[in-house]
């Protein structure tokens, strides 16, 4: 059948089935609970806030729990749109058409800490920082840490494949976790991993099924419980920040820093110079910086004392070779340790006139190769520009790029646009909307994927994607299909209702 | 021990021009030139305890921010100087 | 509150069937309610301890802030979303730890104030007729008897507000003033016996309020604030009638009162000075004025009040009083880490579902056994039942830190701890 454009109003029945699964407690239907899961941090004209909300609320406390919902919904056919943080990029937790919102913050517990293994399994709904604040006493970390990682939880990692400010050294979200039990679009409980084993690294046997379920935004499935891979917790880390007079040299030397195969190396960031002039609208570190700091580079490292040491000593050398200059402890340390309070700060934005203006923070991301970050960061640049000389509603808050890997070959890109949502009307939003699909377009041109780390189901990007992925978007079809059959899993992300509509 | 005072905490010190979007009325506090939030938004009634508050708090979150993720934040001076020394340089 | 005029009309201006008292609500909180909506990330729903508890979104600081701003656009009405919020207990864990307080607060002189929010939000409820049946039943018994009926049907009343300080043979008047919140004059009067006699032991001069009425406070927090400003109108009237200058606080919830609440309904004409007692101690122990030299044999935790730690940035002070006690061994717990506990004692939680303040002083007192520590100690009446409660069912016991004082200094303190 095919699922058209809203759902089946819920009946008493599904209610009724709902609140015998769950408990009524459990099954929320006031409409602030409704109108608050319709939000995620990305922001949208609010204007149309209710064409995103859902028509119900589960807080379910088990797996066994979240399968019984999915398999009423299934059988009644009613969307479903799993929710764990809602703090994604890209609209992964948005009700697009309405039904259920399956909210998995009670599945927050921590079930097994292996010391030995070094791993730990817990419920989806456990965040990060929390669940840090309990391994920190045995001596381990779990070291997956997105901006959003006060807040954001190990379920919502998993829906989104997240990227990690330190996975350059500890790996991303799809490294770290080792297996996961999921609740399929049926209702069926299953465990991928790599291979069998709940708490295997490296399996060779059977499709390697972990990254299809990892990233898919909600389309596929519910996590419901995860086993991660622990690490010792680190003894030293190091920060340093460096001023350039230009972008280019700063380019230089992030690069060199990046491929010097340091292996306590956790991450190397390049700010540009609208980076930079945004940072001195309000950054302590910055407002005091002589006028010719243009660029900024920034290097981590993590793990043994004597081993941070050696490699922080062959990171300074390289930067200082490079004509940086070192921007002190006080700024290093401060800046590092804040590198999950800075970006989401309205008043950040300003008018055309200066003026303080409550803004939205939006970023703009792709994965880009290093050779290629010079010419993108050209191109975004003028996209913006064009869209704040049209709608001063718009705000260009500059660029970064963050090594994704230990080798340098590529950079999580990013573009942060400040958007004040209180003005924006539906001509901006479109043109907001075509600015994101240039952007996506210049990414693809130059060989880059659309997003390293938010995901790209968005309105403008997401027409992109099955540009970007040829032929295997006609698999992500195919496999949507067979294991979503009524279309009841987050329906209208990344264009999967084609699935349903021709053969694929 | 501070005593709460009305007049006390209602009575800024005065401002220093620090940029031109800046300045400066505690040390080492920076705040936005209030020219600059007389349109949409505006500045709200700030004790001076609060802004103390405030950035004592920031000072103590960032440090324990360091703590969290690994037990000592090394100095990049240090090293630059030992490099500079030409003992840390091999 | 916060704002000028708003400069754009947005969805507002039409009314949205809004009453004119809430639409000139939505005007004052309409930037910063935006100001949170629009932030990326929601840093305050892991500190906040009703978010810990019962993991439902719709009861973060940021829904607060959310509902507004749909109010303004004509999707939610004051009714919709009253009961709500009462799932706060205005510890400001929420407001302190999201970065447009920590980071730009201070610079911008605009920070998130999910608290005043909450108040102005149950107020708002109030001035609809929409009413928590809880807050209204106890902001009726306490505009009756003048104080919390802390007792339940136990009356309080005016003739035994100073009950506490029998024997005491404390003045009533005088320049200094201690003033005793309803919690620990009526139910935990060791806390006050423990302050006063301190304070005499010091040499401190001070005397009772001639006709203490409860601060007004709670009824502020509940969203009553015709009367509480009618108490705050009354106190201020005693204690100038009868030459009052300072007034010490030995309760949390009471410091927040008078040197917030109080200043916004008198501004300029505020002219009392307010000490908080357990920052005087800290002075007379540096001073030398106090000696603590009776060993206690406890192993202690301290549990940060919010309003002192959180809302206040108090919490240096405490902790230099306990490491002066001998005998005691000390397991501490960072102030930063303490923003995420709470004994959901305060805002009125307890008023309309004490089952949920039960959960959360257990989750505190959870946290507290895993220190294998025999003693939790606080610094806020109004935390102590709550926390004691919790604590009997792991064998730790919740001592006041006014107490402990007293007791290494040799004084029998006397009084109830309400057991």
């Amino acid at each position: 059948m095919t699922i058209t454009g809203t759902a089946p109003q819920l009946s008493d029945r599904v209610l009724a089935e709902l609140t015998d699964a769950l408990g009524g407690e459990y099954v929320l239907t006031s409409k602030t609970a409704r109108y608050n899961r319709a939000r995620v941090p990305a922001p949208f004209p609010v204007h149309r806030w209710r064409e995103r909300v859902p028509d119900l609320v589960v807080l379910p406390g088990s797996a066994e729990q979240v399968a019984e919902v999915v398999r009423i919904a299934n059988a009644h056919r009613i969307p479903i749109v799993p929710r764990d943080g809602g703090t994604g990029l890209t609209d992964g937790a948005v009700p697009e058409r309405r039904g259920i919102v399956v909210d998995v913050k009670r599945l927050d517990d921590i079930k097994e800490i292996d010391l030995d293994n070094r791993t730990c399994t817990v419920g989806t709904g456990i965040n990060m920082l929390k669940l840090n604040e309990v391994l920190g006493a045995h001596g381990l970390i779990y070291p997956d840490d997105p901006a959003s990682y006060p807040c954001s939880l190990v379920g919502g990692r998993i829906g989104t494949s997240g990227w990690s400010l330190v996975g350059s050294r500890f790996g991303h979200t799809r490294d770290l976790v080792l297996s996961f039990e999921l609740v399929l679009p049926t209702g069926k409980l299953i465990r991928v991993g790599d291979g069998g084993g709940r708490k295997v690294s490296k399996s060779s046997s059977g499709y390697q099924l972990k990254h299809l379920f990892m990233g898919h935004q909600g389309t596929l499935g519910i996590a419901t419980e995860a086993t991660l891979k622990l690490y010792p917790k680190p003894e030293a880390e190091f920060s340093p920040f460096w001023a350039f007079p230009d972008f280019d040299s700063a380019y230089r030397c992030v690069g060199e820093l990046a491929r010097a195969g340091v292996a306590t190396f956790a991450g190397a960031v390049l700010f540009d110079e609208w980076k930079v002039d945004y940072l001195r609208r309000d950054d302590e570190a910055y407002i005091p910086q002589p006028a010719d700091v243009r660029a900024l580079v920034c290097a981590v490292a993590y793990g043994n004392d004597d081993e941070v040491r050696a490699g922080g000593r062959r990171l300074l050398r390289i930067a200082r070779d490079a004509g940086a200059r070192y921007l002190g402890d006080e700024i290093s340390h401060g800046d590092w340790a804040a590198r999950h309070d800075r970006y989401a700060t309205p008043l950040h934005g300003r008018t055309p006139a200066g003026q303080v203006a409550p803004m939205s923070w939006h970023c703009e991301d792709a994965a880009i190769n290093y050779t290629n970050l010079p010419a993108v960061r050209r191109e975004w640049h003028s996209i913006v520009a064009r869209l704040r000389d049209k709608h001063p509603i718009f705000d260009d808050w500059g660029m970064f790029f963050y090594t994704s890997a230990d080798t340098g070959v590529d950079y999580l890109t990013e573009i942060d646009v400040g958007i004040w949502e209180q003005e924006l009307d539906d001509a901006a939003w479109a043109a907001w909307v075509d600015a994101k699909r240039d952007i996506a377009a210049v990414a693809l041109n130059h060989g880059g994927s659309i997003s390293a780390c938010h995901g790209s189901c968005r309105e403008g990007e997401v027409d992109l994607v099955p540009l970007e992925l040829g032929g295997g978007y006609d698999v992500m079809l195919q496999v949507k299909r067979a294991l979503d059959p009524n279309n009841i899993m987050n329906p209208g992300k990344y264009g999967l209702q084609r699935a349903y509509e021709e053969a694929p | 021990m501070s005593a709460y005072r009305f007049e006390e905490q209602h009575t800024p010190p005065p401002a220093r021009q620090v940029t031109d979007v800046a300045v400066e009325r505690f040390e080492h506090i920076f705040e936005v030139d209030p020219k600059l939030m007389t349109v949409h938004v505006a500045q709200q009634l700030f004790p001076n305890w609060d802004t103390l508050r405030i950035a004592a708090s920031r000072g103590d979150h960032l440090e324990w921010m360091h703590r969290h993720w690994a037990a000592e934040a090394v100095s990049g001076q240090k090293l630059l100087d030992e490099l500079d020394a030409g003992d840390g340089d091999r | 509150m916060t704002d000028t005029e708003p400069t754009t009309s947005a969805g507002a201006a039409g009314g949205n069937g809004h009453e004119p008292v809430t639409m000139e609500f939505l005007a004052d909180w309409r930037n910063a309610a935006y100001n949170c909506f629009s932030s990326g990330h929601k840093f305050c729903r892991e500190v906040c301890p009703v978010m810990q508890v019962t993991r439902n979104e719709s009861w973060t600081p940021t829904a607060f802030h959310a509902n507004v701003v749909a109010m303004e656009q004509g999707e939610l009405t004051v009714e919709d979303v009253a009961e709500d919020y009462v799932n706060c207990t205005q510890c400001g864990a929420c407001e302190l730890r999201c970065p447009n307080t920590l980071f730009t607060g201070d610079f911008y002189r605009f920070r998130t104030r999910t608290v005043d929010l909450v108040k102005q939000m149950r107020a708002l409820a109030v001035d609809n007729g929409v009413h928590q049946p809880g807050y209204r039943r106890w902001n009726e018994l306490t505009d009756e008897r003048t104080h919390e009926p802390v007792l339940g049907d136990v009356p309080v009343s005016q003739d035994r507000v100073r009950d506490w300080a029998e024997g005491l043979d404390i003045p009533i008047g005088g320049e200094t003033i201690l003033f005793v919140d309803c919690e620990a004059a009526f139910y935990r009067t060791s806390v006050p016996r423990a302050v006063a006699q301190l304070l005499q032991r010091a040499g401190y001069e001070f005397g009772l309020m001639r006709e203490q009425w409860c601060c007004g406070g709670p009824a502020a927090e509940m969203g009553y604030r015709d009367q509480s400003r009618r108490f705050a109108e009354h106190n201020l009237a005693d204690w100038r009638a009868s030459g009052v200058k300072r007034v010490l606080v030995l309760d949390p919830h009471d410091y927040i009162t008078f040197t917030e609440d109080y200043p916004a309904y008198f501004g300029d004409d505020y002219d009392i000075e307010i000490v908080l007692v357990v920052e005087l101690l800290a002075q007379f122990l540096a001073e030398g004025r106090l000696t603590p030299t009776v060993p206690i044999e406890r192993t202690i935790t301290y549990h940060d009040p919010c309003r002192l730690n959180k809302r206040k940035g108090i919490w240096q002070e405490p902790r230099q009083i306990l490491r002066a006690i001998p005998g005691l061994t000390f397991h501490d717990v960072d102030r930063v880490t303490q923003w995420s506990y709470c004994s959901g004692g305060g805002g009125g939680l307890p008023v309309e579902k004490p089952e949920l303040t039960a959960r959360i002083s257990a989750s505190r007192l959870d946290k507290a056994a895993e220190l294998d520590v025999d003693t939790l100690v606080s610094a806020c009446p109004w935390s102590e039942r709550p926390l004691s409660e919790a604590g009997e069912a792991r064998a730790i016991d919740v001592v006041d830190i006014h107490e402990l004082l007293a007791e290494s200094v040799g004084i029998e303190v006397g009084g109830s701890t309400g057991r």
